[in-house]
């Protein structure tokens, strides 16, 4: 059983204030729907819808339940303009009513049809404004295609195309209804549920639907937005990261409360210090998955202000938690246990704060040529879905054949692993009938000395669209490469890839082969 | 002998048998190691890196000892494990790593600072954003510090089931001077749970009781012998074997792989195990 609420001289708040002192299980229609659109200020928006079940037992029946409600308007709104209540099995039919008949008007169940037969069609324009389930481009239905007359056009269907350009496309099926001659809803209904769909398309079939009083949609709960923030002046200015954790750990706790009552998880952690110095201090820290753990998220804060230190003490420490669902996880005995998103967060903060932003993460493949080319990407211990766990089992499979196969042979074969530098070693080549015979070196630890065997020279060159002209030295942020590659033995057996970049002739030792 | 049998079979009846040899298995227990998928290595692992323990792969330059824990990363990210590696100088390739059959999604990469091996001076690119390296000791020691730090804060975390640091560019000194508590405390850490540590190294470092050794290059064929080594220009001299090449001409040879042995030993073994191992260079194939 639902209950609309429709005050045109109320603010929307009041009405709101209303249904809360029924049932906290309201919806105001049309809040996000009319936030953008021209009809922000109309009455539109002073319609509220209740869920009317259980009621019955604080209020006795859905006609007291109505005189109740409408009571309870009629006191806030003193004067002429009655605020209208209507009482259905169906939130479509409340709604209707509610917006299309003055007064209190109760529908028993099943009976929803002929109460709503007398109303005006154009209720179905102001509801379908109202509904954020309506199609937001509303299409225009299909008229049935003329025959081709050569680029020839009647001058009747020019002008009603014109027409239908500066007619705003909203209203074309109640101007279509209107045409047809159908009045009211009860009209409506009547008419043949394929044809209307054939002749307005799946709009039409939506207001045919909507006549009967059928629900397109759910309710969607009103739900109060208090922001998750906390904030603490302190009477003396702090300095230094440990007394910090204390007025941390006051603020987030209360939050992380907050979090888990309402089943939200933080995914993104702001930090707003105001400084001595009548600055502000503000950190964003992305969390990889929703958290609150309240000491996870102070331990977070405090190593990314570690690693980033306001520049004076601290006046007013400030917390805002952006809110998400919480992740919900079916955990399973058959596979190996995986890390809490807490756990990896707070590992991947430490090691951060340790070894400096940019150096800890997984390593991404770019989709370039360019040698040792690679990106940073955010290390997170994925919980894999089954598909992946079907493809792994399949690769399992395959991995103990290919384990058969190799038990025959006592020799392990591996794939190579390159070395490389990361900034490629200068050194000194010898160069013998095209090819390095001797290498040499500065660095410690690098063998030098003859090339007892060497392969290439293997030539790449790219994005060498990006140099300024030819033989024009590039830039230095340049990805430009142009160079030879060569795969050489030393007399030790160690196995270097040296290049030479071909627009300096210099070579450098690039990496071993391991 | 027959004391000794005598000896065991009392321990047996009173059920303290648990710290003769002769009961240890052949092979553990497929959750009690981590395999590399490659069934030479893992029999001479004994089933693969024991899990709960300290391990090592050692050798010189090309003998495939980096192959050989970056098979061990490719095949733990295979089995969807989450793996990190604590890249001490900066030496990891991203794309022959995945070349190798790494799930790169899975690894932790830890990138330690890009430096010439005991140059002692900073890389000129160094990234900007990062911290200096600074405290006590000299550039070399701090950049380990952070290392070993980086690796104690993994293996307490439990998030990883195997961890790799790579000590390959250290220089040997530096690496002498690392205390020994500094491996008991990561074979306290991760003493009966799911993690396994192996370390890449140029020399042997440490390991756990319960774990391995896997010395590489054992080979006898690797290098040159003396009297062949080419010291001038043009000379010719024998390439060493242990490299494997493809192609007679000069313009159409190949690096095709490396050829080496690998020595594994452990603690209660009476022999090391020795395996064969060759890899292949990815573009070769």
């Amino acid at each position: 059983m639902f209950a609309a609420l429709y005050a045109p001289s109320l603010p929307a708040a009041a009405l709101v204030d209303v249904a809360r002192a029924f049932t906290p299980r309201f919806e105001q229609l049309g809040s996000t729907a009319l936030r953008n659109t021209a009809l922000r200020n109309t009455a539109l928006r002073n319609i509220v819808l209740l869920d009317a079940s259980g009621l019955s037992r604080l209020f006795g029946s859905a006609q007291e339940l109505g005189e109740h409600l409408r009571d309870a308007l009629s006191k806030l709104s003193p004067g002429d303009s009655l605020p209208r209540v209507a009482i259905a099995s169906t939130q479509t039919a409340a709604t209707l009513l509610a917006l299309g008949s003055p007064g209190l008007t109760v529908v028993m169940p099943g009976k929803e049809a002929i109460a709503l037969a007398p109303l005006s069609v154009s209720v179905l324009d102001h509801f379908e404004k109202l509904s954020e389930s309506a199609p937001q481009a509303p299409q225009a239905p299909q008229a049935p295609q003329a025959p081709e007359h050569g680029g020839w056009h009647h001058p009747r269907s020019t002008h009603q195309a014109s027409r239908g350009k500066r007619r705003a496309p909203e209203n074309r099926v109640l101007e279509i209804l209107t045409k047809w001659g159908i009045r009211s809803l009860g009209a409506l209904t009547e008419l043949s549920g394929p044809e209307v769909h054939e002749r307005l398309g799946e709009r039409g079939a939506l207001w045919q639907s909507l006549a009967r009083g059928v629900d397109s949609r759910p309710m969607v709960p009103w739900v109060d937005e208090i922001p998750f923030e906390a904030a603490l002046e302190l009477e003396w200015p702090i300095e230094g990261l440990e007394p910090l954790s204390f007025v941390l750990a006051r603020l987030l706790e209360p939050l992380a409360e907050r979090l888990e009552r309402a089943d939200r998880g933080a995914a993104v952690l702001y930090t707003s210090l105001r400084l001595t110095s009548r600055t502000v201090f503000t950190r964003t820290l992305q969390l990889p998955a929703p958290m609150r753990d309240p000491k996870t998220l102070r331990t977070l804060i405090l190593l990314d202000l570690e690693s980033h230190p306001p520049d004076a003490p601290i006046d007013i420490v400030r917390v805002y938690i952006e809110p998400t669902p919480a992740k919900v996880l079916q955990w399973t005995l058959l596979e190996r246990a995986q890390p809490a998103p807490e756990q990896v967060s707070t590992l991947i903060a430490r090691l951060t704060a340790l070894m400096g932003e940019g150096h800890v993460g997984s390593p991404q493949l770019v989709d370039t040529w360019r040698p040792g080319a690679f990106a940073m990407s955010d290390f997170r211990s994925r919980i894999d879905d089954q598909l992946k766990k079907v493809e792994g089992a399949i690769e399992k499979q395959s991995a103990n054949r290919q384990s058969t196969i190799d038990q025959q042979s006592e020799i392990s074969n591996l794939r190579s692993a390159l070395r490389r530098f990361r900034f490629p070693i200068p050194t000194r080549v010898t160069v013998s009938e095209g090819r390095p015979v001797r290498v040499q070196t500065d660095r410690q630890g690098f063998t030098s000395g003859a090339i007892v065997q060497a392969a290439g020279p293997w030539r790449t060159s790219g994005n060498w669209w990006e140099t300024p002209g030819p033989r024009q030295k590039s830039e230095p942020g340049s990805n430009a490469w142009d160079r030879d590659e060569w795969d050489v033995a030393m007399t030790d057996g160690t196995v270097y890839r040296l290049v030479v970049e071909r627009e300096v002739g210099q070579w450098f030792l690039e990496g071993v082969i391991d | 002998m027959a004391g000794k049998a005598a000896v065991e079979a009392l321990l047996r009846d009173r059920k303290l048998d648990r710290t003769l040899t002769s009961t240890l298995p052949d092979r553990l227990g497929e959750d009690a190691v981590s395999p590399l998928d490659t069934e030479a290595l893992d029999r001479g692992l004994a089933g693969g890196l024991p899990r709960g323990h300290v391990s090592e792969v050692v050798g010189p330059s090309s003998s495939g000892r980096t192959s050989v824990a970056w098979a061990a990363l490719a095949a733990a990210t295979r089995r969807g494990e989450s793996v990190a590696l604590v890249d001490t100088f900066d030496r990891f390739d991203p794309p022959t790593a995945h070349a190798c059959g790494m799930d790169l999604s899975k690894l932790l990469w830890v990138r330690g600072q890009a430096v010439s091996k005991t140059s002692g001076a900073i890389d000129p690119a160094w990234l900007p954003g990062v911290r200096a390296v600074t405290g006590p000791g000299t550039f070399i020691e701090r950049v380990i510090d952070r290392a070993i730090k980086s690796l104690n804060l993994v293996v307490q975390s439990g998030v990883c089931m195997l961890v790799v640091i790579d000590l390959i560019d250290l220089p040997a000194t530096a690496l002498r001077r690392l205390p020994a508590s500094t491996w008991f405390r990561v074979e306290r850490a991760i003493e009966g749970s799911d993690t396994a540590v192996l370390i890449l190294a140029s020399m042997p470092v440490a390991r756990s009781a319960g774990g391995r050794s896997i010395v590489m290059g054992d080979s006898p064929a690797r290098g040159t012998t003396p009297g062949n080594e080419c010291s001038a220009p043009g000379k010719p001299c024998s390439p060493p074997a242990s490299v494997i090449w493809k192609g007679d001409h000069d313009r159409s040879r190949r690096l095709a792989g490396v050829a080496s042995q690998a020595g594994i030993t452990a603690a209660r073994w009476a022999h090391a195990a020795r395996v064969d191992v060759s890899t292949t260079v990815f573009n070769a194939v």
